[in-house]
């Protein structure tokens, strides 16, 4: 029996039920099982002149300094593409899978490894944005030179999964009416001067989330004859967002954090594991 | 027994003998598929390649051409899909061709000027830009002051990759359509230079982010083939798994999206929904929902976990088929799909149309069937085609692969061989290897070259989308604005493999 | 009064014969006086009406005296302020001004003769002096290579109207007793027989009809207006329709009185005049000419007043005669209301004529350079052409619908139907109507396509499109005041005093004021109230400093002129929607090298097809070369043939008077 009118895809649609997900805001989104996302450092396991995890690094995420034991080795997770290539060669296990991927941070420190790391919070930025956006937001995303990954978890949040809406977050066609722009890529020659047209484009206030590796560093496509190292330098940015791509919940989460209703959960970069921030977990 | 290692015949031809030749195969019924420059570290003088299969089910041919002072006969005329080729010859290696019926720049967008050709050795390049107007045709005629230049993007509407579409518009009828691409060009071709060939998935995932496994297996393949290494039977299966599974979520997308300009919002969500549950699968079976991170020349990285894969198929497979159903019979949807975007099977041979879109112009070609590479060979493959030609005809046959993608990856679950999953795979110094695979969108081509130090010093990428967008336009003169999008979708095109 | 009036004629007739003189200032002087002058006099004289003016000349025996109806002043009055500042402005068409003035005096002066002389010899050398008067102004302009052609096509046109009309004329005046006076016409008009009253009515509505436009007629217009200057257009659009709708509803009306046949023949009426102005409308709306546009958009009104006529003719059938008055009010107000507002664009048309050399519509900032004065006139007069409040076009057609709505009334169902059916087709060409306004206005004027900054309209143009706006502005809002001169109007042909019934104080009501109504005077006064709002955002926004951005093109900053909509662009989805009407035409070649893939030039045209020439007038035309052909026998050239030629006419005549 073949199905042609239309209202009966209404009945259907009922009929398959609910799919939107509860948005429980620790980490530990539904569906996101089995997840890699950025790899631990247990610098406490490295070996002296070991320089295995750095040569296997594409996007130069790890560095390693002379000296010996594991405090040479800097990991910075605004390069990482979570390709786990240092996991795998790791003769000793100091790198492990996590899956870390809620790596939003309003600051490019925050995404460097390190032992103790305090950042500035946000509260004189919360006031103003409660009081500018309420709690919806309008997005311009432009695509500055993406491999299309990001783009794929981005239309993701509109599926009925994650159903972006809910958090009265929406996309815009102009960036008149946008809040943010959402830049994806690493910024080739050619989209410089649109990703500045959208942004002067933009209504004040007006916030900048680099999405993807990418977006914040250039990853392992940045650089090169015809592209730049990510946004900075280009425009503000409020939010760094690395993953590659970053996960529908990881854009959320960067998203909500942006609109003071998540806390940002990396720092030095490490995910705290009760789901507030390390340096707000010790005060 | 995989097909990377199938010996590619070599040829060398004079640049006199190349129309010549190029005709004559043409007429015997080869078919070209790409062409491409590099500069051999040992003469230092360019040499162009041109990649062709002379019947449609032999190993492909390549012939070697030395162009003196850097200037080659254009074979466009003959085989009218070299043409974009031989522009980004032009624009990346500084050659030139003779009686190029377009000869503008592609790659480099107007405006452009780099100080050297940026794939010539050497020094880096130095590229600067100021936008330049397009060189679009000229409009003339009683009344070419009523033809409005309509341009969209690069920033467009929506969620969407950047690229500018020019439409010379007359009030919802469109005269003619120029789609301004490679403003995502990221030189990625470049980037592979000097690299470890271990570590070139990692790049090649992400030449084309929705087909990452496919680009990851055609460059395998093409390391392979030049380090002539076997890849061990249960990984070979477990690559038919991954790129069917890749297959799967893209196809399921592209449902949703084609359900989406023909505001059939149900569909829409429904593809989209079912296009997460396949993300999720594949999120649980590689810990990447681009199934990225498991290909490595010689085998894969690591063991898949699939013990969930069966129920998660079996739960995508039951909604699918009800879904597969309405799609195909809601009048709603179908009256726009019918008649539109209708591409010809001429048309699709001449400007080298792949992947579903060519299928549905009637042309049966799949590389895994064709060219069979990998486990394809042992497993129970079917090649959807239709001869519709139309945006319908491209819905069809997608649905049908979604079906045949899901009885592979089952036949693989049930079959999987056990075994090493890696065998040792290092190309020696100043060797060369041809591989592809077929993505989600077509044939995707890797032609790498090894340098004396062991690593890549050339890697040329053909992507099936850089074919697709060329023959896009042409489904597009003369049609209406409304159907524009839907015809858009209707071929699937992705502009990140394009630019590159 | 009719002093003025007699200084009018005189005034034109000397400014005719300084134009033959070539003395252009004076005789521009003259005429556009004599045309102040009439309006003034006629204005001045609607109120009390009626005096009858012998003129010294006599034609076949016959005095000529001038015996002005009030509708008769009203439509000069509308018709000449138009016509006036055409004239003092002239023609922007530089070649034979001397030309165009004896052609607009001529037609003025024809105009003037067909509203007042009072019978049909002197009736049918006023209109044939009308027609030629038009025709020797868009000779004189001579805008396009093949403008004579297009311009006998119009005269021929109007010569088989005139056959037409000669033909009415008789059959009424041997109706009338052989008299050839207009008095005797409507005397025992009731007496007429049904066969005779429909056989006179139509062929006054295809005599008068090629004069106004009606199908299949129309389509002379775009040709001859397309080839001559905007001021042309504002005399034939103005005073000269009018005179011909006059004269229609004179015949109609007062000479074939109530009576058997008269229910067809409103039928028929009704029909003709919907059918035009839909086809007109239509038209319209595809053109990406001034003059063209304007020209089909005249067609249309003419088209609407035709449709209210014929509703009028239906009523009195049908024992109505109050809506039967409304009805004929309804037309004479439609029609003067237009001749403000066209003549008011046509002038602005010929404001960007002078200034830019040429009468396409396009985006060329013409308001960003104009001063505001230009702006505010011609949106006046685009919006009353658009129906929009509270201008007066927008009075005219809601009191057209209001009329159209009450078909209910009758008794008959043909009746009812005819009068619904052209309701609807209306309600179709006042959706056309109002976006080939907007499309004139948008792009013709308003329009910015940020090319090179357009160059200044004259001072001279910009204050007479304002004149002729805040005309059209004044006429609606006095509308309750204006409209009691038409009582005695509406008395003496429908004895009723449906002009009066359709004030109640400041609103405007259709008879009655349970059924609808509107007052364009108080809106006038709550409108300013809406522009409140905005006014207050745009003050709280000035507290922000503002920062201004390109116009976002999708990251790219485009060419704006050739990213512009164009003309066509705007009217092409019409185009395919109606292309069973339009059938439209496009032409694109593509000029490719190596092979077709390789494109490297686009050649592109495209038209739509007229309706009845192609059915219609080009195989009469074909027959008419035929014959013409075929009589070319008789020129031998031999002067003997000649002379036995005139000695056979001879004896055809003397046989004829010694019968």
């Amino acid at each position: 029996m073949a199905l042609k009118v239309l209202p009966l895809w209404t009945l259907y649609g009922l009929t398959q039920g609910k799919a939107t997900t509860r948005w429980r805001g620790e980490g530990d989104e539904p569906g996101q099982r089995g997840l890699f996302g950025m790899p631990r450092l247990d610098p406490g396991k490295c070996q002296d002149a070991c320089r295995t995890c750095a040569q296997v690094c594409l996007p130069q995420a790890i560095r390693v300094a002379a000296g010996p034991g594991g405090g040479r080795v800097s990991v910075d997770y605004g390069r990482c593409v979570a390709c786990q290539l240092c996991v795998d060669a790791c003769p000793t296990g100091a790198f492990s899978s996590s899956s870390d991927w809620a790596f939003g941070s309003r600051t490019r420190e925050d995404l460097v490894w390190a032992q103790a790391a305090a950042s500035a919070d946000g509260t004189g930025l919360k006031r103003e944005i409660r009081r500018v956006f309420g709690r919806s937001l309008h997005i311009r995303h432009v695509d500055a030179g993406s491999c299309n990954g990001c783009e794929s978890e981005l239309q993701a949040l509109n599926n009925p999964y994650y159903n972006l809406h809910r958090f009265g977050v929406f996309f815009t066609a102009s960036p008149r009416f946008a809040d943010l722009l959402l830049v994806t890529g690493p910024v080739t020659y050619a989209m410089r001067g649109p990703l500045r047209e959208a942004y002067a484009a933009m209504p004040d206030p007006r916030f900048v989330l680099a999405a993807g590796t990418c977006a914040v560093s250039g990853g392992t496509n940045g650089g090169g004859y015809s592209c730049g190292t990510g946004l900075d330098g280009v425009l503000p940015v409020d939010l760094y967002l690395p993953g590659c791509p970053p996960n529908p919940p990881a854009i959320i989460h960067a998203l909500l954090m942006l609109l003071q209703r998540m806390p940002q959960r990396v720092s030095g970069g490490q995910i705290a594991p009760n789901g507030a921030r390390r340096g707000d977990s010790r005060a | 027994m995989s097909a990377s290692q199938r010996e590619v015949t070599l040829q060398d031809l004079t640049t006199q003998a190349l129309p010549g030749r190029c005709r004559a195969a043409l007429d015997a019924g080869a078919r070209m598929q790409f062409m491409y420059a590099w500069f051999p570290e040992d003469t230092g003088t360019p040499e162009l390649r041109y990649v062709l299969h002379p019947g449609s089910g032999s190993a492909p041919h390549v012939w070697r051409c030395r162009p003196q002072s850097d200037c080659a006969p254009s074979l466009a005329a003959s085989a009218p899909l070299l043409s974009w080729y031989e522009r980004e010859t032009t624009d990346l290696c500084g050659l030139l061709f003779r009686e190029q019926p377009l000869p503008q720049p592609l790659v480099l967008l107007p405006g452009t000027a780099s100080d050297r050709p940026p794939l010539m050795p050497g020094p880096a390049p130095f590229v600067r830009y100021a936008p330049a107007p397009h060189q679009l045709p000229a409009i003339a005629g009683a009344a070419p002051e009523d033809v409005q230049t309509m341009p969209f993007g690069p920033v467009r509407a929506d969620v969407a990759e950047s690229t500018q579409l020019i439409f010379y518009y007359i009030g919802e009828a469109i005269l003619h359509y120029h789609p301004q691409l490679f403003f995502k060009h990221r030189g990625m071709e470049k980037r592979f230079e000097g690299i470890e060939p271990g570590l070139g998935p990692v790049l090649a995932e992400r030449v084309s982010g929705v087909g990452g496994v496919a680009h990851a297996l055609a460059y395998c393949h093409a390391v392979e083939s030049a380090a002539r290494c076997e890849v061990p039977r249960r990984a070979a299966w477990l690559r038919v798994l991954l790129a069917e599974l890749e297959r799967l979520y893209n196809h399921l997308h592209y449902l949703g999206y084609l359900c989406h300009t023909t505001t059939l919002k149900v569909g829409e969500a429904q593809g989209k929904y079912l296009e997460e549950l396949a993300k999720q699968a594949n999120c649980r079976v590689s810990g990447s929902r681009l199934l990225r991170g498991l290909l490595v020349p010689g085998g894969v990285r690591r063991e898949p976990a699939l013990g969930e894969l069966a129920d998660d198929l079996m739960q995508i497979e039951r909604r699918f088929q009800r879904y597969a159903e309405l799609l195909s019979a809601t009048n709603s949807h179908l009256d726009r799909l019918i008649t539109t975007g209708v591409l010809g099977r001429q048309l699709a041979f001449d400007q080298g149309a792949t992947g579903p879109v060519e299928r549905a112009s009637g042309i049966e070609r799949d590389s895994r069937r064709d060219q069979p590479y990998g486990a394809y060979a042992e497993l129970p493959l079917h090649v959807a085609i239709h001869d519709g030609c139309d945006a319908q005809a491209r819905q069809q046959v997608r649905i049908a692969e979604i079906t045949h993608s899901i009885t592979l990856i089952r036949a693989v679950l049930e079959g999987l061989p056990e075994g090493p999953l890696r065998s040792e795979c290092r190309p020696p110094a100043l060797c060369e290897g041809l591989g592809w695979a077929e993505t989600p969108r077509g044939t995707a081509y890797y032609a790498i070259h090894i340098g004396s130090d062991g690593r890549l010093s050339r890697v040329k990428i053909k992507s099936p989308s850089f074919s697709n967008w060329r023959v896009f336009p042409y489904t597009v003169h003369d049609t209406n604005m409304m159907d524009y999008a839907i015809n858009e979708a209707s071929f699937g095109l992705a502009v990140a493999g394009c630019d590159r | 009064m009719p002093e003025l009036l007699r200084i009018v004629f005189w005034s034109w007739l000397a400014g005719a014969v300084c134009a033959l003189a070539g003395l252009t200032v004076i005789a521009r002087g003259l005429i556009a006086l004599g045309a102040a002058a009439g309006m003034w006099a006629s204005f001045a004289a609607v109120a009390h009406g009626t005096a009858v003016l012998s003129l010294p000349i006599s034609l076949i025996g016959q005095k000529v005296r001038l015996h002005d109806a009030p509708e008769a002043l009203w439509f000069i009055g509308f018709g000449l302020l138009p016509a006036a500042l055409a004239v003092a402005l002239g023609t922007p068409i530089g070649r034979a001004r001397a030309g165009w003035l004896f052609g607009a005096a001529l037609s003025l002066i024809g105009a003037l003769g067909v509203f007042a002389v009072q019978n049909a010899y002197a009736f049918l050398i006023a209109w044939e002096m009308m027609s030629l008067g038009g025709a020797v102004m868009i000779l004189s302009e001579h805008t396009r290579p093949d403008a004579g052609r297009r311009t006998l096509y119009m005269l021929g046109l109007l010569e088989v109207g005139a056959v037409a009309i000669l033909l009415a004329l008789l059959l009424l005046s041997r109706h009338a007793g052989d008299s050839v006076a207009f008095e005797r016409f409507g005397r025992d008009a009731d007496t007429l027989s049904a066969g005779t009253r429909i056989a006179v009515g139509l062929l006054a509505l295809a005599g008068f009809g090629a004069k106004l436009g009606l199908l299949p007629f129309y389509e002379w217009f775009p040709g001859a207006y397309g080839s001559g200057s905007g001021a042309t257009g504002a005399i034939l659009s103005g005073v000269v329709l009018n005179a011909g709708f006059f004269a229609l509803s004179r015949t109609l009306i007062d000479w074939l009185a109530s009576g058997g046949g008269e229910y067809v023949l409103g039928i028929l009426v009704t029909s003709v005049g919907a059918l035009t102005s839909i086809l007109a409308a239509l038209y319209a709306f595809q053109q990406d000419d001034w003059r063209r546009l304007l020209a089909f958009s005249t067609a249309e009104n003419a088209g609407i007043a035709v449709t209210t006529l014929g509703a009028s003719l239906l009523f009195r059938a049908g024992g109505e005669p109050a809506l039967a008055g409304l009805a004929w009010t309804v037309a004479v107000l439609h029609l003067s209301g237009h001749s403000l507002a066209k003549g008011g664009l046509f002038l602005s048309a010929d404001g960007v004529y002078a200034a830019g050399g040429s009468y396409r519509l396009a985006q060329r900032g013409w308001l960003r350079s104009a001063r505001i004065i230009f702006g505010l006139g011609a949106l006046f007069a685009a919006m009353s052409l658009a129906a929009m409040p509270p201008q007066i076009g927008f009075v005219t057609e809601w009191f057209t619908f209001q009329t159209l709505f009450q078909g209910f009334h009758l008794a008959s169902l043909g009746g009812r139907l005819t009068l619904a059916l052209a309701g609807a087709g209306l309600a179709l060409t006042a959706a056309v109507a109002f976006a080939t306004f907007i499309k004139a206005f948008g792009i013709g004027l308003l329009g910015d396509g940020h090319g090179p900054r357009a160059p200044r309209i004259a001072l001279r143009y910009e204050a007479a499109v304002l004149l002729l706006g805040l005309a059209v502005l004044g006429a609606a809002v006095g509308m309750p005041l204006w409209l009691h001169a038409l009582q005695s109007a509406d008395v003496a042909h429908f004895g009723v005093n449906a002009a009066r019934a359709m004030t109640s104080g400041w609103l405007l009501v259709p008879l009655t004021d349970t059924f609808a109504f509107i007052s364009p005077s108080l809106l006038i006064l709550v409108m300013p109230l809406l522009a409140v709002l905005p006014l207050l955002l745009l003050l709280n926004g000035r507290r922000h400093a503002v920062r201004r951005a390109p116009v976002w093109y999708g990251g790219l900053r485009e060419d704006p002129e050739r990213s512009a909509t164009t003309s066509l662009t705007f009217s092409n989805a019409m185009r395919t929607f109606y292309s069973f009407i339009y059938r439209p035409t496009l032409d694109t070649a593509r000029e490719h090298r190596a092979v077709a893939y390789f494109i490297h030039k686009l050649e592109f045209g495209h038209d739509v097809a007229d309706v009845f020439g192609p059915v219609l007038f080009d195989p009469v035309r074909r027959t008419v070369w035929r014959l013409a052909g075929r009589l070319r026998a008789l020129q031998s050239g031999d002067l003997n043939f000649y002379l036995g030629l005139i000695g056979a006419l001879l004896v055809v005549i003397l046989a004829l008077t010694l019968r």
